[in-house]
């Protein structure tokens, strides 16, 4: 936040300096007195006289009423026509895009200089003139960014998804694609700003801009090039104030630009030596082969403006090879974060703080990057959520299987396809040959999964992590995925990884399950033993709605907790029907209830006796 | 192809309006060719000879058949003579416009070698110093209008230093080295706006696709920071860059007013700044005829470019 | 950026040590000479401008010209005088001018070029004046004898104007043939102009150089710099604010002249200014020193009279000051017009030229002081111009300077009885000086004729054609190698590129 208010708390001053102009007790900004002609800085003009000997700060001050004025408004309407134009044309393409886009092009035809003349000696020079050719110059850029944006946006699986949910046009354009192309278009502008107080000057050089004595940064810098040799310091200052306006300009746009971009990360903290060196001082656990990943304590921190929080707290976990361990919870459970810090690609803002991730003898958490890069995508592979977001929109799909063979293996290009044909068989693409060269919109949801998949497993990796692989698919399609990577599995022996929110799923295809609420293990087992006696509250109310709907537990009142919000006992006591006030008071510990089985609920046992004698 | 014959067919049309627009708008525009032709220099013109002229320069026709002779030459490739000195406007196009060609290239050359590794380091750094920095110098460069740096740049170099000759033009086949040594100066005041321009759209778009998960995806295949950089942040960063690029080198063809003047570079822009100024109507007719053409063409290009660089596009 | 100091510094250093340009023409013997703006065209006899005027003096010849001192002096022609018998002009002419086709200038050809400037469908700038040429004889091949319709006493200075090249009869349309000491060899439009010496150009042992090249910088900074810079050996119109630089710098040298000079123009038509009162009262409301100091960085001179040059025999030391700054006077003249609580106007000049605006801005500022509140209108000079021809205006800036020396080079300025231009007041009367005018073009006795030039500035005082308001300098900026130039006094100093031809490298 602090970034959005600094840049704008100076634009606004710089806006209100201007505003306030006649409030500033200034001297007359047209005001001459030949005799001071050019002369530095005297008592009342502390930055001298022009050269009709007028104030030139009083006339830089009332000089930004006039360039900030021609500006704003000529950006504002050009950025508000523009992006109408680009968002009509990208939105209804064919003859929308005719009459809007293309028509707009017809401006672009002019030469600037030319409209400009032309408008100018049809309607006489002035600030209103002035703004009027600034706004026609700047809607087809408006309107081209808004139209390049808009095409890009409108085949994404939001908008998409929101059309399907019968939104009307103007809804979707307004809610759902205007946010979204809102970026770029804050930065042109940003840009348009910036370019209309330069144009601005351009002009008034050219005799085409504001009308003398009225003061305007063009016109003063026109005035100060002539005197250029005898007092240089009357160009440095319009300069100054422009440089300064466009400055902040660009930086406030920045910032707005990350307010709406939910996408954008914080600063990324420095990892201090200490913290890679000492756990690694620490003796390794005697290695157990059979262990292909060992997740001790893993505990993940994110810097944020509100404080330093743990959506990852003390997690452990262990997948056997050949093993399928499923980890389940709602979102903002930490599930993804977890596994995501197995294979060192947390968010910037994130790191591990604590805990080691045990891959055979090596800790994932301290590998140097090369040797983790090596990994990736080598013997640990990762699929994720949304295939279509997730592949590469501009390079074909098999380019993109191909190269994450030949990161790992000395092979040529040519190989390479082939072996990509070869997975796009076993991952079950009809017409592989084909497929090879299609771009990923050309492919379903479905099929560009498979591609993820085919991507994954292209160097046999030794550890699968799914990060929700078929959230983003619909129900036949989930299916056929998932039967997939079962195959895969049962072929490769491959551990598997999979995450995910739904207990349905967890049935099909997992050996054991891990629950996470609110950042922590609350329940693991078997999945067979926790599907038939299922420990923790939680845990119940999951399998609870399973049974109802294939949907987020109705049954739980109330929603996860923010990360900085997270209660100092029972993290999901909040929410538990079977809460005392002592669940609250300190935070459970994770008990062994069983052979593999573990449990974080003081209430576990004497929850599962009554529920026995009830039964 | 029919996409291809169809944005033609739009293109010609487009330039067929720009055409009309520009011709009767100049004819409505106060300012008349013969008058100001015997003012040159403040001279008074006498006003006997003004009709003389305008009728020896066809000015007194009506403007419905001065159009149609003008439309009949076009077609015949004849763009007509100019009214001030019966220079034919296609062989003063011919001379200036690969000059004008040459120096957007040369400063679009200059702007993108710069603009682009800079704008993508300071993206990956973002916040860092070398960002900051070179954000600031963005600003600075967007805010010092162009004819104050081309004055200042000849005053240092030209005038004080006595190193760089003080604007001017060599063609190439007198003289290659004299040539590019004039080319430098305007080269580089067309790149130092284009260059903060390219800078911060690439800054903006590397950040964007930064964000994106296919960039995760890269990273979890085990690709090198390199290869992920270029194949998957930079080459998807491009489009919109390219947009921008597209706008302004169009903008450009018309606009290098200002660098034209300041370094006395011969391009197209002087001629029809001053076509303009004296209504020399076939001229001006004739420069912004080529220059919508021309830009249109360039729209063309980017738009395959386009589909080249963003299959989605090519969908449609 | 692996920019180190240490790599900079080398490429500094290269850069020094490049071929530099400088001097490098001055062994070739060819002059490079920065013009202000392109010639539009190099037709003879049409008017296109002051640097189209230096092309065509120096490509085509005159049968009159100036020496140094601004004397009219025979060129083509080598002696020009009044025949007593019949009054009329008779044109000696010299016997070794030729044409650049080797043909000799006859008094046949100055009859034709006479016959067409006068023409119906002539556009020559003189053509109002020749037409009132009678009869043109050629008693011999050189002998010309011009009778007019009534007497004009400034009948030489019309062949003196830039606007009056001599060709030959048998030039094609637009390939006109010249009997100047240069010959155009090549031209660049818009950008430069190569001539080369005439090897039988009339005046022995002329031209001194080899050959001129003229290249146009739009940008009078850039043209100052390519002077400074040593791309140039010469340049024209030295901007003000670069005066003090030229004569400062060891290399360089200033032949600088007050000739034009600024005005105030008025739509007498209708409104305040049809009151000769107010526009006395604009006369003596404006301190002509800040117009010199801001527009002309203290390069020219008050003008508070009819612009008439110091130091002429028409000059009057109290005349001049007919006009003089004084504010109390101003508002007094406003009260007599009704005017006492002062009026809205709207100034038309141009921002196009900064001495207009700047000039503008002063008036305007000036006025305000009696109560005149102008608002300005700036547009491109060709509205300007425009709106200046057609009266839609109420008071003007202009800048403009005589034809020539002789007061009578004044009536294009003052004598409102011609026909409507933007250079003259509008719809304005003034009957009187209009009057001593032409008495003075009919008049032949130099004492008589001064006497009337002052009857004339005294009208002028009181009837107010043009408001003067400053005298501007007109400055050739020059390497010190560049001998023989002088700038011509007053009127003429855009007629100074003529003497090109006697200039060489010392």
């Amino acid at each position: 936040m602090t970034r959005l208010w600094i840049p704008g708390a100076f634009v606004a001053a710089i806006i209100l300096v201007a505003l306030l102009a006649p409030l500033l007790d200034l001297p007359n900004p047209i005001r001459q007195d030949v005799a001071r002609r050019l002369s530095g800085p005297i008592p009342g003009s502390p930055l001298g006289r022009d050269e009709f000997g007028r104030d030139v700060l009083s006339r830089l001050i009332w000089g930004a009423r006039t360039s900030l004025g021609v500006a704003f408004a000529s950006a504002l309407i050009a950025g508000t026509i523009g992006t109408l134009i680009g968002l009509i044309g990208g939105w209804f393409r064919g003859l929308g895009e005719l009459l809007t886009v293309r028509l707009v092009d017809v401006i672009l035809c002019f030469p600037p200089i030319l409209l400009a003349l032309l408008v100018v000696t049809l309607l006489g020079p002035g600030a209103a003139t002035l703004i009027l050719v600034l706004s026609v110059l700047y809607v087809p850029g408006f309107a081209r960014v808004a139209y390049a944006e808009v095409l890009s946006a409108r085949s994404n699986d939001y908008v998409e998804a929101v059309r399907a949910l019968g939104a009307s046009t103007g809804r979707i354009l307004l809610r759902t694609v205007l946010p979204n192309i809102a970026g770029p278009v804050l930065v042109q502008f940003s840009l348009a700003v910036a370019a209309a107080v330069v144009v601005e000057s351009g002009l008034s050089f050219l005799g085409l801009g504001v009308v003398p004595p009225a003061p305007s940064w063009g016109l003063m810098i026109r005035g100060a090039r002539a005197t250029m040799e005898q007092a240089p310091l009357m160009l440095l200052w319009p300069c100054v104030a422009l440089t300064l306006t466009i400055l902040t300009m660009n930086l406030l746009c920045d910032a707005l630009r990350d307010a709406v971009d939910p996408r954008t990360p914080a600063q990324r903290p420095r990892r201090r030596l200490v913290d890679r060196l000492v756990p690694g001082l620490l003796p390794p656990p005697a290695v157990e082969p059979e262990r292909v990943l060992d997740l001790r304590g893993l505990t993940v921190e994110i810097e944020t403006p509100l404080g330093r929080i743990r959506p990852v707290d003390d997690v452990s976990l262990t997948v056997r090879a050949g093993e399928t361990v499923a980890i389940v919870g709602e979102s903002g459970s930490g599930k993804s974060l977890t596994a995501t810090s197995v294979i060192g690609l947390l968010p910037p803002a994130a790191r591990p703080v604590s805990g080691s991730a045990w891959f055979g003898d090596r800790d994932l958490l301290r590998l140097p990057e090369p040797v983790l890069r090596q990994l990736r995508g080598g013997a640990i592979a990762m699929i994720f959520q949304d295939p279509m977001s997730s592949l590469n929109p501009v390079h074909r799909v098999g380019d993109q299987v191909a190269e994450a063979i030949r990161a790992h293996r000395q092979t040529s290009a040519a190989n390479a396809q082939a072996q990509a044909l070869d997975l796009f068989r076993r991952v079950g693409i009809a017409d592989p040959e084909r497929r090879l060269r299609a771009f990923p919109h050309e492919l379903s949801g479905g099929m560009r999964q498979r591609v993820m998949i085919a991507m994954a497993i292209a160097n046999r990796p030794a550890l699968l992590i799914a990060d929700e692989p078929t959230t983003a698919l619909d129900v036949t399609v989930q299916a056929q995925i998932l039967d997939l990577l079962a195959e895969l599995k049962r072929e490769t022996g491959t551990a598997l990884v999979f995450i995910t929110h739904s207990l349905a799923v967890v049935a099909e295809i997992a050996d054991r399950v891990t629950v996470m609420y609110a950042g922590q293990v609350v329940e693991e087992g078997e999945v067979a033993g926790v599907f038939a006696n299922p420990l923790h509250p939680y845990t119940r109310a999951l399998l609870a709605a399973v049974h109802e709907a294939d949907a987020a537990p109705v049954g739980i009142p109330g929603v996860v907790p923010q990360p900085h919000a997270f209660p100092a006992g029972c993290r999901f006591a909040p929410r538990c029907a079977h809460a005392l006030a002592a669940c609250a008071a300190s935070l459970p510990a994770l008990e062994e209830a069983g052979e593999e089985r573990r449990v974080r609920c003081i209430r576990w046992a004497e929850l599962s006796g009554a529920r026995e004698a009830a039964a | 192809m029919r996409w291809f014959l169809r944005r033609i067919a739009t293109c010609l049309v487009l330039a067929w309006a720009v055409s009309l627009v520009v011709f009767m708008t100049l004819h409505v525009v106060p300012g008349d060719p013969a008058e100001l032709l015997l003012s040159t220099g403040g001279i008074a013109a006498d006003p006997i000879a003004v009709k003389e002229l305008r009728v020896k320069l066809g000015l007194e026709r009506p403007i419905f058949d001065q159009y149609l002779a003008f439309l009949g030459g076009v077609i015949r490739g004849d763009l007509g003579t100019s009214l001030v000195d019966e220079y034919p406007v296609t062989k003063e196009i011919a001379l200036r416009l690969p000059r004008t060609l040459e120096l957007i290239l040369a400063g679009t050359l200059i702007a993108v070698l710069l603009g682009l590794p800079a704008g993508t380091y300071a993206a990956l750094h973002r916040g860092g110093l070398f960002d900051r920095i070179v954000s600031g110098t963005a600003a600075l460069l967007l805010a010092i209008p162009v004819f104050v740096v081309g004055t200042l740049l000849v005053l240092l170099l030209a005038q004080t230093l006595k190193v760089m000759p003080a604007g001017g033009y060599v063609p190439f086949a007198q003289d290659p080295v004299k040539h590019l040594t004039l080319l430098t100066l305007p080269a580089i005041a067309i790149a130092k706006s284009l260059s903060a321009v390219v800078f911060r759209m690439t800054r903006a778009s590397v950040l964007d696709a930064l964000s994106r998960d296919f960039v995760r995806t890269a990273r979890a295949k085990g690709l090198s920071p390199t290869r992920v950089l270029l194949r998957h942040v930079v080459r998807n960063a491009l489009t919109p860059v390219l947009t921008v690029l597209g706008l302004h080198m169009g903008t450009l063809l018309g606009g290098t007013v200002l660098v034209e003047y300041v370094f006395n570079w011969p391009g197209m822009s002087t001629p029809l700044l001053r076509a303009v100024e004296a209504r020399d109507y076939p001229m001006v007719v004739g420069i912004v005829l080529t220059i919508s053409g021309l830009f249109l063409l360039i729209n063309l290009i980017m738009d395959l470019l386009y589909a080249a660089l963003d299959p989605r596009t090519r969908a449609a | 950026m692996n920019f180190s100091r240490r790599t900079i510094l080398k490429a500094g250093g290269a850069l020094a040590f490049l071929p530099s340009p400088l001097r490098a023409q001055a062994q070739s013997n060819i002059l490079r000479c920065g013009l202000s703006a392109w010639p539009p065209n190099l037709q003879p006899w049409v008017s296109t401008g002051a640097s189209a005027g230096t092309v065509k003096m120096l490509t085509y010849g005159r049968l009159v010209g100036y020496d140094k001192k601004g004397s009219l002096t025979g060129e083509i022609a080598e002696s020009f005088a009044r025949d007593p018998a019949d009054g009329a002009w008779v044109f000696k002419l010299k016997r070794n001018a030729v044409f650049h086709n080797g043909d000799p200038v006859t008094s046949e050809d100055i009859k034709w070029m006479i016959e067409q400037i006068a023409g119906e469908k002539s556009t020559a700038y003189m053509r109002a004046q020749f037409q009132l040429v009678a009869r043109i004889e050629t008693p011999d091949p050189h002998t010309v004898r011009l009778l007019t319709k009534e007497p004009v006493a400034t009948l030489p200075h019309w062949f003196g104007n830039y606007n009056m090249g001599v060709i030959s009869r048998k030039s094609e349309a637009n390939a006109p043939i010249g009997a100047g000491p240069f010959k155009l060899a090549g031209q660049e439009r818009g950008t430069s102009l190569d001539l080369v010496a005439f090897d039988k150009y009339h005046k022995p042992g002329l031209p001194k150089l080899k050959g001129i090249r003229f290249v146009v910088y739009a940008d009078e900074n850039l043209r100052f710099a390519a002077l400074q810079s040593g791309d140039m050996d010469m340049i024209e119109y030295v901007p003000w604010q670069s005066m003090e630089t030229t004569e400062k710098d060891p290399r360089l040298k200033l032949d600088a002249e007050d000739g034009p000079f600024m005005d105030v123009l008025f739509n007498a038509t209708q409104g305040p200014f049809s009151d000769p009162r107010v526009r006395r009262a604009v006369a003596h409301a404006v301190r002509r020193e800040d117009i010199v100091k801001v527009a002309f960085f203290g390069r020219g001179r008050p003008l508070e009279g009819v612009p008439i040059v110091e130091g002429t025999p028409w000059y009057d030391k109290e005349l001049a000051k007919g006009w003089n700054y004084d504010p109390e006077r101003a508002k007094a003249l406003l009260s007599q017009a009704n005017y006492a609580k002062g009026f809205s106007c709207k100034m038309l000049a141009t921002a196009q030229f900064g001495m207009h605006k700047d000039t503008a801005e002063v008036v305007q500022q000036h006025l305000a002081q009696i109560g005149i509140q102008c608002e300005l209108q700036l547009p491109d000079w060709s509205t300007r111009i425009a709106m200046g021809s057609r009266g839609q205006y109420e008071i003007s800036i202009h800048g403009v300077s005589g034809d020539n020396n002789d007061p009578d080079g004044l009536s294009v300025v003052m004598d409102t009885s011609l026909s409507p231009t933007y250079s003259r007041s509008f719809g304005l009367k003034a009957p009187r000086t209009s009057e001593a005018f032409a008495k003075g073009r009919a008049e032949f006795d130099q004492e008589k004729r001064v006497a009337i030039y002052k009857e004339m500035q005294r009208a002028a005082l009181e009837e107010v054609p043009i408001v003067g308001l400053a005298w501007r300098s007109q400055g050739y900026g020059m390497d010190k190698r560049v001998q023989a130039f002088k700038t011509l006094p007053g009127a003429l100093t855009t007629a100074s590129g003529a003497l090109l031809d006697e200039v060489s490298f010392g």
